[in-house]
């Protein structure tokens, strides 16, 4: 019964017309390859934010915290000392080489651009730091 | 088992005709999630960060634009409404729902820290800035 019936499908399909579904069928491939756009791969950086408004009864941050400050046109410091990206790639190494799971607190001026405070983040994300407190100044 | 009496083949056309409505309906309504989204934003890079796996349903986006203006959905909205919008969020789902920031690069910190600040102050910590990794060519 199953050969009856292949046999019956084979004899079947060529009559049925494939030219337009063809046709058809290219048009769609064309018009989605033409609209399709690439998507860019995303990352996502996670940062802690301490509340806006700390309790008055806080204790202040131990003194060995190390604190990295983005100032504006770019300025970056660490523990107040002025670096290029580079020279703070490598500081950053040896940060996390001592431990990952240190509290980094980036202190971000209001004026200084989002693109800056994001390489920041980035070059700890390289590291493997991974609690990156941001704190806003002004 | 039944003989039947012999079909003359399968008419395939209208199945063929269904398929394709259903896959044109998916492409395009695929494409419209992505409409949400304000395409004008510049991310900034972030080449060694982990990229994205996995999405929580939960999660808002909130993005801030060159001129330092905060929507979500291509809605704009003051720092003061997105903390009352953000008050309920915490109501209704609670504090860990993520907050991802789609920050322009060129923006000033100012006005991220608006939204953030919006968000902690309603109670939402779990904050994640939303960055590029590799661009696509």
């Amino acid at each position: 019964m199953a050969r009856k019936r292949k046999r019956n499908l084979s004899g079947e399909s060529g009559e049925l017309n494939m030219t337009a579904m063809i046709d058809v069928v290219f048009q769609l491939l064309i018009f989605f390859l033409v609209t399709q756009k690439p998507i860019d791969t995303m990352a996502n950086l996670d940062v802690f934010r301490p509340s806006p408004t700390p309790p008055k009864d806080e204790v202040q941050p131990p003194q060995n915290m190390i604190r990295i400050q983005v100032l504006p046109q770019g300025v970056i410091t660490i523990n107040d000392r002025t670096m290029g990206h580079t020279e703070m790639g490598v500081v950053l190494e040896k940060l996390a080489a001592l431990s990952q799971n240190q509290t980094i607190m980036i202190l971000c001026s209001a004026q200084s651009r989002h693109e800056d405070l994001v390489r920041v983040l980035d070059l700890c994300a390289k590291v493997g730091l991974v609690n990156l407190s941001v704190v806003s100044i002004n | 088992m039944k003989k039947r009496p012999e079909e003359p083949g399968i008419n395939m056309t209208p199945m063929i005709d269904v398929v394709f409505q259903l896959i044109i309906f998916f492409v395009t309504t695929a494409d419209m999630q992505q409409k949400a989204i304000d395409e004008s934003i510049r991310l900034a890079l972030a080449p060694h960060a982990k990229p994205v796996e996995t999405r929580d349903p939960r999660e808002v986006v909130i993005e801030v634009d060159k001129e330092g203006r905060i929507s979500i959905a291509r809605t704009y909205m003051t720092a003061d409404y997105l903390y009352t919008l953000m008050k309920k969020t915490v109501a209704d789902q609670g504090q860990t729902v993520p907050v991802i920031i789609r920050a322009d690069g060129d923006t000033h910190h100012e006005s991220v820290r608006a939204a953030m600040d919006a968000c902690t102050k309603a109670g939402l910590w779990k904050m994640k800035f939303s960055a590029v990794k590799e661009k696509a060519s």
